[in-house]
């Protein structure tokens, strides 16, 4: 390429490259940016309410679950493989849920569509089964498919304040939020309030889920969490908040307490009934105890969603795990509270000591003082949350 | 006692060398005590006792295996889709003048320096105001590409700079055309390139959480099986699939290594059998 | 001939292109069009709600200078462990390069969680890595390293070794050992030696390994989520609260961008200072 002209012109047709290379860079954003756009404005639509189940004919055919990890009998010899025999549905047992907030997250903008991702059946708790329900993210269920419910279903959890006629949802499990202690570190810990002793300091957990937590703190200020106010929950979070700059909780966790109880890194902690009979087998110091204000009683639920395929299976499903001794089978595995009559006789019979245990067979004694999950409305679910988030994001 | 001052200074570097890499290989240690570790309940935390049945039954769970041949199916199509797409960006970008090379470089760059949250995030943004047909293996699987394509460009370019191109023109001057001469000149000259490119993105792929986590909707890939697990109790099983999948890694690297080793050798026997024509070639390997 | 020769190389370019502008800069263009908006998840409106931005850096800033303390403090000390490894592999390994080269890369094809989560057990008050550290008196009688900013930073610089060690080692490999002869020839100390020809020779690398850990240290979330409490967490975790719990898609994607930004000036500033050109790929043919 020989060089033609001086020095300006060069100068100038760079100059001009430049200027056309910035003009081509513009285009190609503001291009970009205007399909961005018109592509969000042909978003995601729809919504509808849920309507009822529709049963046809004899269950068969596919059947997707999601779960919580780890809350069925696992393997050939499980639950699952056992509905499987005895009906010859074929079932794709998933286990997504984590977290109530993340699977909502994850599956709103399907259920949004009617959809479901090709779930039947999945597993929530009770405040989220609640808002789903609300938003017309769930069907109702046609009880003629789930005989065994009505039948078994314990009466304690019959009519509870957010389903009372059990409509759109059937326990899988229930629970009892309380403390875990390790006795041979903390022996005197009985309640809720206890952890708050700085004689515990940085060896405390609690747990991140805002309607376990700050119900229980709430209790030792006197306050019944099925009554609380939207102050007296944003109390309890400022109480909390102390406790997190002095150093006195070591940390939030969802169900890894379990490690730092295990280690003796933490030697209380508040936790779930189900996880501390596991524990024990590990380690026969952990106990889980029935805090002196009262304990949070919660269950987790099927639920079928809209758009689910293959409803008919889904109530199947349900029917199956509500025979006494499909339930005495997941509830040896799984340690929570069976909301099914008649598996204590069961256990009576082949694990006496299971069938003493206060943590799956609670009797009404034991539970007296016990709330129901506390419910937040919509106006102050918005304040809470952002202020229980700020605790721990620090 | 001076003398002895004098050695730690001289191979104060080499210690400290040492104890990082001691350093590097303190967790693996811990992960592979813990997959003989034989706990009575869920938890995976203290040490029980021994046993090699986890080692037995080491895919005896199937939500774990399940996990794992997501991965290994996500991470095997990422790497091939990324490893095309980034080898033929490299060739353009090492070969060829254009218009809007410096741009092409700043769009395979800024990927690799962004934050793998945003990446993630932004996708998802960009997934749900889209809708349908929301996320799962697809939308992994182009996350996965995405943040792949970078890491194969730069790897495959580093090669074909130090290409010598002198052998695709004697090529082309013995009547090949650019067909030919690329698939049978370039291509094996530049293979281990991009070979190298596409074990880095199988491992990129395989190990990926952050942008994985964000986007598989109610896919769940091994790391996502892992973290969900650490919630309720990992059990001894993962461990010992990612002792396999570490060994499996070190076996496949230590083969490459072998395999360039005894390139090296062939390459360095050769000259002399050329220069000593009339010995028998047993005898010059020898040599 | 000439005519194809030219669209050739479009050709080439054109899947990988289309690919990252379609999934890598249209998602952010997505972002921002998100980060605009008001409500969360299940009654989102775009409303040009600039506010998220101005929430995004009053509510979050403890979380922002605490990401940008522990990723530089993270650097820093990824630096100073890595550089006498590089240096090692490069002059004094012979044999054992190709080895020690593995041990570095080898660590990080096991799962970045159980690597994180393996920490967890390591730095546990009870293990005898913790009680060491109290003997030495770096941690007090009752004090523990776990659930603290130093367990995060400790896990943030194994996290990254490998990235920082790598581009050292490269850009150490490539010095022409006649200069450092040279610089001996002419009377230099070993001292002198390496700081006056080999660390300025190895400057690329620094660059290129300080800033490759730097930028993903800073939104890193997965440390400080398993090795911290909740004074220890870093603007990652946030973002992650915000999107997955607390499903306020505007407010995390704001953060997002915010994020970015700060890194690209970071980076910006850094590049500026350490002036090297090396970074952007110029290649010459």
């Amino acid at each position: 390429m020989g060089s033609s002209g001086g020095a300006t012109s060069r100068t100038g047709r760079l100059i001009g490259a430049m200027r056309q290379k910035r003009a081509r860079a513009l285009a190609l954003a503001l291009g970009v940016a205007a399909l961005a756009l018109g592509l969000a404005a042909c978003g995601s639509g729809g919504g509808g309410s849920g309507g009822t189940v529709e049963l046809e004919g004899e269950p068969s055919g596919k059947l997707t679950i999601s779960n919580w990890p780890l809350y069925i009998d696992p393997g050939k010899e499980g639950t699952v493989k056992e509905f499987e025999k005895a009906t010859g549905i074929d079932v794709k047992y998933i286990e997504d849920v984590n977290d109530n907030a993340e699977f909502f997250g994850k599956m709103q903008p399907l259920l949004e569509q009617g959809e479901s991702g090709g779930r039947s059946v999945f597993v929530v708790t009770d405040w989220m089964a609640k808002k789903m329900h609300d938003l017309g993210y769930l069907q109702n269920l046609d009880k003629e498919g789930i005989p065994n419910v009505e039948k078994n279903l314990v009466s304690s959890l019959r009519n509870p304040g957010f389903d009372p006629n059990r409509d759109f949802s059937v326990p899988w499990q229930s629970g009892m939020g309380g403390v875990i202690v390790r006795t041979d570190l903390a022996p005197e810990v009985r309640s809720v309030c206890d952890l708050f002793d700085p004689k515990y300091k940085g060896k405390v957990d609690f747990l991140s889920e805002l309607r376990e937590t700050v119900p229980l703190v709430m209790t030792c200020e006197g306050v019944n969490p099925e009554e609380a106010t939207e102050e007296d929950w944003m109390n309890s979070i400022e109480k909390i908040k102390g406790a997190v700059e002095s150093g006195q909780i070591r940390r939030f966790t969802g169900n890894d307490y379990a490690r730092d109880l295990t280690s003796g890194d933490a030697v209380a902690v508040i936790g779930w009934s189900g996880d501390a009979v596991q524990l024990q087998a590990d380690n026969p110091n952990i106990e889980w105890r029935m805090p002196t204000e009262g304990c949070s009683l919660w269950s987790d639920n099927m639920v079928i969603p809209v758009g689910a395929p293959n409803p008919t299976a889904a109530e199947a499903w349900m029917n199956y795990v509500y025979q006494p001794q499909a339930a005495a089978k997941i509830a040896e595995y799984v340690n929570y509270v069976t909301p099914v009559e008649g598996v204590k006789q069961i256990f009576e019979k082949t694990e006496p000591e299971l069938a003493e245990s206060e943590l799956i067979f609670p009797s009404a004694e034991f539970t007296a003082k016990c709330f129901t999950q506390a419910q937040l409305s919509e106006e102050e679910e918005q304040p809470v949350t952002r202020a229980w988030n700020a605790v721990l994001n620090g | 006692m001076r003398g002895a001052w004098r050695w730690l200074r001289e191979h104060a570097v080499n210690i400290v060398a040492a104890l990082v890499v001691v350093y590097m290989l303190i967790p693996i240690a811990v992960i592979l005590v813990f997959s003989f570790n034989d706990p009575a309940g869920k938890y995976n935390f203290t040490w029980v006792g021994f046993t090699l049945s986890h080692w037995g039954n080491a895919f005896g769970i199937p939500e774990l295996n399940s996990a794992l041949l997501t991965s290994l199916k996500l991470a095997l199509l990422a790497t091939l889709v990324s490893t095309a797409i980034g080898t033929l960006m490299a060739l353009a970008l090492v070969r060829h003048q254009f218009h809007g090379r410096r741009a092409a470089n700043l769009l395979i760059v800024v990927p690799m320096a962004t934050p793998e949250i945003v990446m993630g995030a932004s996708l998802l943004s960009f997934f749900i105001i889209l809708g349908a047909p929301g996320l799962g293996f697809q939308t992994l699987l182009i996350a996965h590409v995405m943040f792949c394509i970078s890491f194969v460009v730069v790897v495959v370019r580093s090669r074909l700079i130090g290409f010598d191109r002198n052998l695709e023109e004697a090529a082309r001057d013995l009547g090949a055309n650019s067909f030919e001469t690329f698939r049978l000149v370039t291509l094996p000259l530049i293979m281990p390139g991009i070979l190298g490119g596409a074990l880095l993105a199988f491992a990129l792929s395989i190990d990926d959480f952050v942008i994985s986590n964000f986007n598989s909707g109610t896919t769940v890939t091994f790391p996502l099986y892992i973290y969900g697990a650490a919630q309720r109790g990992i059990p001894v099983e993962v461990n010992v699939i990612a002792m396999i999948l570490f060994g499996v890694t070190v076996l496949a690297m230590g083969f490459t290594v072998w395999q360039q080793r005894r390139a090296e050798k062939l390459s360095e026997a050769r000259p002399e059998q050329e220069a000593a024509l009339p010995i028998p070639a047993g005898a010059a390997e020898a040599a | 001939m000439a005519e194809r020769r030219r669209i050739v190389p479009y050709f080439l370019l054109g899947p990988g292109t289309v690919w990252l502008l379609l999934f890598f800069v249209v998602p952010l263009f997505y972002m921002g069009y998100l980060s605009l908006e008001s409500g969360i998840v299940g009654s989102l409106s775009f409303s040009w709600n600039w506010g998220n931005y101005s929430d995004a850096l009053s509510l979050y800033d403890t979380q922002f200078l605490r990401s940008f303390l522990y990723s530089g403090l993270a650097t820093l000390i990824c630096l100073l462990v890595s550089y006498p490894l590089a240096y090692t592999i490069a002059f004094r390994a012979g044999r054992w390069r190709n080895a020690l080269l593995f041990a570095v890369v080898a660590p990080f094809f096991t799962t970045y969680l159980i690597r994180t989560l393996a920490w967890e057990t390591i730095l546990s008050d009870q293990s005898p890595a913790v009680d060491a550290l109290r003997l030495i008196g770096l941690v007090p009688a009752d004090g523990h390293v776990l659930a603290t900013g130093s367990a995060v930073i400790a896990g943030l610089v194994y996290n990254f070794l490998p990235f920082m060690i790598l581009p050292i080692y490269a850009s150490l490999e490539q010095i022409d050992q006649r200069l450092i002869e040279a610089a001996k020839d002419l009377y230099a100390s070993s001292r002198a030696a390496f700081w006056r020809v080999t660390l300025p020779l190895s400057a690329p690398g620094i660059v290129a390994g300080t800033l490759l850990t730097f930028i993903p240290a800073s939104g890193d979330y997965v440390n400080a989520q398993f090795l911290g409490s909740a004074g220890n967490q870093m603007i990652g975790n946030v973002i992650q609260s915000l999107y997955k719990t607390q499903l306020d898609y505007p407010a995390a994607a704001a953060l997002s961008f915010v994020l970015m930004a700060i890194i690209m000036a970071v980076v910006l500033i850094y590049i500026r200072f350490a002036g090297s050109e090396a970074l952007m790929g110029e290649d010459k043919l």
